[in-house]
């Protein structure tokens, strides 16, 4: 009975320790958004989910390096960081800087950080994101040497996700429920399920954010986030469908748009079954798709088909002109015919319940292609976590799954291993495109890397491990009260926002 | 026959739910003959056009372009379908134990209400997406869920009919001439609790309806593309503030019917209730 009591005690504790310090200005400007989902934890070790979890965290905790709403990497803890070598980085932080409980942020503690996520007697989820890591080195306060076991150009990247927690706190305190705080802002108030509310650090290192206090409310179904931005309620929501995007400016009472997030959707061949092994098949089915129907009709033209492969434009490693499969039912037909692919049955075709946007409707749609060429499915709409117990716990996925995939680094490196033999998340096996991947990974030369990416890339067109649909368009509206840069990578944090003019 | 359309007509609420049903029941069952187009034919070009009243989309289209009209017309095809299942086997199943349970008596009739009480205490829909999660979505599963939701009503009201039937002149008259227990059962009691049955049965249409139009609406029903209308109302959630006739039109569906299956259940009850009976 005690351990029941225990959280929502020292919840409260929290709670009054933070409302003794809030310092109310006169008109404190307050920024409100609309959060898509429920935050899971508060501890950043334990979450990889951008649009929720790790947004509201960035406000509390300093990360080294922060990914501008431009794409850049932009300095935070560290001033300027540099490639010693192909497999050493060395970072210059900010002298001075403090947690609130007056705890310093140095070196030490990204390499207490560093150990935390890395620890492997408490797996964490993030884990594999610095598994390359393999000394973090505090030459003095503020100056940090990281080492990796191979090239990892995209290290910079990566730490931009490491938000570091104060070692002494994180001692007496439970960090997934509670929060401290050493970044642009301090929590007030912690509701689950309701919102967050929060107010600037006064003390923060870095730049003052422009409002005073920011408030995320939890608001996962999109009509409702759409009435409380009308009714002034909220200033930002994400996550709406397209078709809300004209109604909204016409309003003008928001301002609502799209842009390509670095997310690219599409259906995911099982091709360690048969007759997905078949790549005259796999081809076929990309023939089958009309990308036009799906990006300008289902998306009213905010959606971009995807260059015959996984990366958007914004990931190292882009190839940019890969002609595609054009949307071509006849030579679908034809090619199915020679393939000899048995279609006497249906195959199993699962779609995860809102994970994407709109993604059920995509799911019905491309039923239909593949039906128009032939080509049967039984449809399964099924919950997220069931379709990745599928994917990665039972390794049995479906014949045919709608997936979207990401790598925040922004990196091909990351995104294309996914695809690599042996991979849990593959279901396919390619040799010329793993030594590709080596050949890339072996090297932080921009030049050679390019070639080595454009080479797998290439390659994944021609075999069509899986059937290439569109990037997923992240759409966003705001209310005019605010200015911000729309982002594809699904952040959503206060510091980034400030009123309008 | 005579007498029964007679008093229906003499009932306005009666007649309205019984015109309702009625409605509904002929789109259903005859959807496959009225020439609308194929409910699952995608037309990405015309998603979410309007209702065009006189045009050939009447009811509106979908996010995926599909004919609302069509798509209520089958989908009541499957909702009614599912629900009339379920009620005749629940009605059966849950009629067959009262009567055990009510007969016998003893230490079966102990046990039998017992199951009945702990069933009770579960909440219904926590029991059917607890089977529907487990067994994984489809028609039959809803059905068999659904079935083994509604019985305990049943058994309850049967039961307690029994109770008093057993000790009736005409049963213990069976008795006393050396008629067995189950010929009894059948012969005696069970013509004798049909007209209860009939009235719960009616009843827990309704109830049933909405059941699977939420269990459809979480997914876990009908699987797409087939139509079913709680499922159209979960593709038109999204759209509710854009394109009010992808959920207006399904929702009515099944307010209506619902509505219909009501108002005839209460009519129906008084109808074949000896009591109100000489009244009219």
């Amino acid at each position: 009975m005690p351990g029941y009591f225990a959280r929502p005690a020292r919840l409260l504790k929290t709670l009054l320790l933070g409302t003794a310090l809030i310092h109310t200005p006169a008109l404190a400007r307050t920024v409100t958004i609309a959060l898509p989902g429920d935050i899971n934890t508060l501890d950043p070790d334990q979450t990889n989910s951008i649009g929720t979890d790790l947004s509201v965290l960035s406000n509390l905790y300093p990360a080294l390096v922060l990914r501008a709403p431009d794409g850049a990497l932009v300095p935070a803890l560290a001033t300027e960081w540099h490639a010693v070598d192909a497999r050493t980085w060395d970072f210059t932080l900010t002298p001075g800087a403090r947690f609130i409980d007056g705890e310093p942020i140095d070196a030490g503690t990204v390499q207490w950080n560093v150990a935390r996520v890395l620890n492997r007697s408490k797996v964490t989820p993030v884990a594999s994101w610095y598994a390359q890591i393999t000394d973090v080195i505090a030459l003095s306060p503020t100056h940090l040497r990281i080492v990796t076991s191979t090239p990892y150009p995209a290290l910079p990247a990566q730490l931009s996700m490491l938000f570091l927690l104060p070692p002494k706190w994180s001692r007496t305190h439970n960090p997934a429920h509670e929060a401290s705080s050493g970044g642009p802002y301090i929590v007030d108030q912690i509701v689950p399920g309701d919102h967050v509310s929060m107010h600037a650090n006064p003390d923060y290192f870095g730049p003052k954010p422009a409002f005073d206090r920011a408030v995320y409310r939890i608001i996962p179904e999109s009509n409702t986030a759409i009435y409380a931005l009308e009714a002034g309620e909220v200033d930002y929501i994400a996550r709406l469908p397209t078709d809300q995007i004209a109604r909204i400016n016409r309003q003008g009472t928001a301002i609502a748009g799209a842009v390509p997030s670095i997310r690219s959707v599409f259906i995911k061949f099982n091709t360690e079954k048969p007759p997905f092994n078949n790549r005259m098949f796999r081809q076929a089915l990309n023939y089958a798709i009309d990308h036009r129907a799906i990006t300008d009709a289902l998306f009213d033209g905010q959606a971009l088909p995807s260059a015959c492969q996984v990366l958007t434009p914004d990931y190292v490693g882009y190839t940019p002109d890969l002609a595609g499969y054009p949307y071509d039912p006849d030579r679908a037909r034809d090619l199915i015919r020679r393939s000899g692919v048995d279609l006497s049955r249906p195959f199993e075709f699962d779609i995860p319940r809102g994970s994407y946007l709109q993604g059920e409707e995509v799911g019905l749609a491309v039923q239909q292609m593949f039906r128009a060429v032939g080509v049967r499915t039984t449809i399964h709409l099924i919950d997220f976590g069931q379709y990745i117990a599928r994917y990665r716990k039972a390794h049995d996925l479906a014949p045919l799954s709608v997936l979207g995939q990401a790598w925040v680094t922004l990196d091909a490196d990351g995104l294309l291993k996914l695809f690599r033999t042996g991979n849990p998340y593959s279901y396919w096996s390619n040799p010329d495109f793993d030594a590709a991947l080596d050949a890339a990974a072996g090297t932080i030369d921009p030049a050679r890397r390019q070639s080595a990416y454009a080479t797998a890339t290439k390659i994944m067109c021609a075999e069509a491990p899986v059937a290439f649909l569109y990037i997923e368009p992240a759409t966003y509206a705001y209310s005019r009260r605010l200015a911000l840069r729309p982002r594809g990578d699904t952040w959503i944090r206060a510091f980034d926002m400030r009123p309008a003019k | 026959m005579t007498r029964f359309c007679s008093t229906l007509l003499h009932s306005r609420a009666g007649l309205a739910g019984f015109v309702l049903l009625a409605v509904f029941v002929a789109g259903a069952a005859l959807a496959p003959w009225l020439h609308l187009p194929d409910p699952t034919a995608i037309g990405l070009r015309t998603r979410l056009s309007p209702p065009d009243w006189i045009g050939f989309h009447p009811l509106g289209t979908d996010p995926l372009g599909r004919d609302v009209l069509s798509r209520l017309a089958f989908g009541g095809r499957t909702t009614l379908a599912v629900a009339l299942t379920a009620v005749v086997l629940g009605a059966v199943l849950g009629t067959a134990i009262g009567i055990i349970a009510g007969f016998l008596g003893g230490g079966i009739d102990r046990v039998l209400m017992r199951v009945v009480d702990i069933q009770l205490a579960f909440p219904l829909m926590m029991l059917a997406l607890l089977v529907v999660a487990v067994l994984g979505p489809s028609i039959g599963n809803v059905i068999v869920v659904l079935a083994v939701t509604s019985w305990n009503r049943y058994a309850r009201i049967i039961r307690a009919q029994v109770l008093s039937l057993r000790e009736r002149e005409f049963v213990l008259s069976a008795r006393a001439i050396g008629a067995s227990s189950p010929w009894i059962m059948v012969h005696h009691i069970l013509p004798n609790v049909a007209t209860p049955a009939l009235v719960v049965a009616t009843l827990e249409l309704a109830r049933i309806i909405v059941m699977i139009a939420a269990l459809s609406f979480l997914g876990l029903g009908v699987q797409p593309p087939d139509p079913d209308w709680g499922q159209m109302l979960a593709e038109g959630r999204l759209y509710i503030s854009s394109a009010w006739w992808v959920v207006t039109f399904p929702g009515l569906a099944i307010v209506l019917t619902v509505l219909g299956v009501n108002l005839f259940g209460d009519w129906l009850r008084d109808y074949l209730d000896p009591k109100t009976r000489s009244n009219r």
